[in-house]
């Protein structure tokens, strides 16, 4: 099976940051969450596979199609949803249609309009009269419509309420049952990466620090919670990054299961995204 | 591109509407021969070539250049579109003065000829401040690009000003005398800077191809 994504050593400098020799593959039927701080590089990732920007080095194909010698053949079968609605706020849904039949070959007005329905989002009411969350279900309905294979989402659920959130997870999880379609999805809310995402990807200051199918990283990943005397007798190769505070330290650990066999004095317990986000960025190596 | 192009339609519909409502004013008041003719499809065009200035403020403000890039359609054709609805606004400028023009000359209050010299020239003009403006508004935005525009529709009004001032006389009686002796000679003439105007909108997509090629966005 053709992967989705593929991107390697993908480099971008804008001097005072840059993105350094991203490796990335998103296999069909599955969910790749990109994760990472503000200003970490997801978005400018995404920018280059979507040829809105001059990568550096590397090579990015999407679908089999190299994303800038084929990129019409690229963005055919691709769904958008980006950080905004970038609809006119004098446009109705309606017009939106319009608007991007045109521009996909497979585009199907009678789906646009039964996720409109679905969505319940009024066809002629104007985008500037939409809720925040009505604008990013009309993205996403946008996005479907033209029957794409994979979607490609910069965080298209910040700022949702959770009702709105789920809804949409909802969809995302409808959308990859078919083993040809992906996602790839950036967002700083973990917990729902946790939730639809099949393999995460961390980028930290431009750089790809973990790369891994969710439930591995979630099954051997652990938070060690312990004193600062205990944290100085671990030895350093056993922890990857610590965390010391006024109550107590902490430290991440790759294996928990080896951890626990070695140190059987110390409390070791699941991890969550947004705990190994935290190591990484704010704490420190031992 | 035809989407796009519905699309800078439809963010402009406001503005048409208003336009459309000044415009018919303007041309009640050349029928009862308050205005020149010639005065009110020269204002009628400078104030539609407005218009793709603005749709490129809308676009700005709803960011929808990022989007539009993102498109399986290609640069090229994004830009295309945005030529493409200027041509028709100059198009829909020049239909709009022909019918005011016949309705005046109909009723005797203004000549035909001088009507479709006069039309013909503003959508001349209408189309070479376009061909200038849209690679500006490309490469430096619409709103740093707005000056440009009223320079472009002010200094030549400033220059024929002091032209005068300063007792330059400009003889047009040639014109006139064409207009006598051969009608049809003087819509050719006429046409020229059309045309001319046509070819350097060719040179000006190009150059606005140019320029978001290199873009990011």
């Amino acid at each position: 099976m053709t992967n989705c994504i593929e991107i390697k050593g993908l480099c971008k400098s804008y001097g005072d940051f840059a993105l350094k020799n991203i490796d990335l593959t998103l296999p069909g039927g599955s969910i790749l969450g990109l994760i990472g701080e503000n200003g970490a590089g997801k978005t400018t990732t995404i920018k280059c596979i979507l040829n809105l920007i001059r990568r550096d080095a590397g090579e990015i194909t999407l679908l089999g199609y190299d994303n800038i010698r084929e990129e019409r053949l690229a963005k055919a079968d691709v769904g958008l949803v980006l950080d905004e609605c970038f609809f006119h706020d004098t446009l109705r849904a309606k017009d939106v249609g319009k608007i991007l039949a045109p521009a996909y070959k497979n585009w199907d007005g009678a789906l646009f309009r039964s996720y409109l329905d679905k969505f319940g989002l009024p066809e002629k009411k104007l985008i500037k009269e939409f809720s925040r969350g009505m604008k990013m279900k009309l993205s996403l309905s946008a996005a479907l419509a033209h029957h794409p294979k994979l979607l490609i989402l910069d965080e298209a659920t910040a700022g949702l309420d959770p009702v709105v959130r789920d809804e949409i997870l909802d969809e995302f999880l409808g959308f990859i049952q078919d083993e040809d379609h992906a996602i790839l999805m950036s967002s700083h809310i973990t917990s729902d990466l946790e939730k639809v995402a099949d393999y995460i990807a961390y980028i930290h200051q431009g750089e790809v620090v973990l790369s891994d199918a969710k439930d591995n990283i979630l099954d051997s990943y652990g938070r060690v919670g312990c004193t600062a005397a205990q944290l100085e007798a671990i030895d350093p190769h056993d922890v990857l990054r610590t965390r010391r505070g006024t109550f107590g330290c902490e430290a991440l650990v790759r294996d928990r299961a080896a951890f626990a066999r070695k140190y059987p004095m110390l409390m070791v317990e699941r991890t969550t995204l947004e705990d190994i986000m935290l190591f990484v960025g704010k704490g420190e190596t031992k | 591109m035809t989407g796009l192009i519905w699309k800078d339609l439809m963010v402009s519909k406001r503005s048409l509407k208003a336009y459309l409502g000044v415009m018919i004013f303007y041309a009640i008041l050349t029928i009862i021969d308050v205005f020149n003719v010639a005065f009110v499809t020269a204002f009628i065009s400078i104030m539609l070539i407005m218009l793709p200035i603005a749709a490129f403020s809308y676009d700005e403000q709803a960011k929808w250049d990022r989007y539009a890039m993102a498109l399986p359609v290609g640069r090229n054709k994004v830009v295309g579109a945005r030529y493409l609805f200027t041509l028709l606004i100059v198009l829909g400028a020049l239909a709009f003065s022909l019918v005011v023009g016949v309705i005046v000359s109909v009723t005797g209050k203004g000549d035909l000829l001088e009507v479709l010299v006069s039309s013909l020239s503003t959508l001349a003009i209408g189309l070479l401040i376009a061909d200038i403006l849209l690679p500006l508004c490309y490469k430096m935005g619409p709103e740093r690009a707005r000056p440009y525009l009223y320079a472009l529709v002010l200094l030549p009004v400033l220059g024929l000003f002091l032209a005068n001032r300063m007792g330059v006389h400009i003889d047009t009686s040639w014109l006139d005398r064409l207009a006598q002796s051969s009608p049809a000679a003087l819509l050719g003439l006429c046409a020229l800077p059309l045309l001319a105007a046509l070819g350097l909108m060719l040179v000006s997509y190009l150059i606005s191809c140019r320029i978001t090629a290199g873009k990011e966005y």
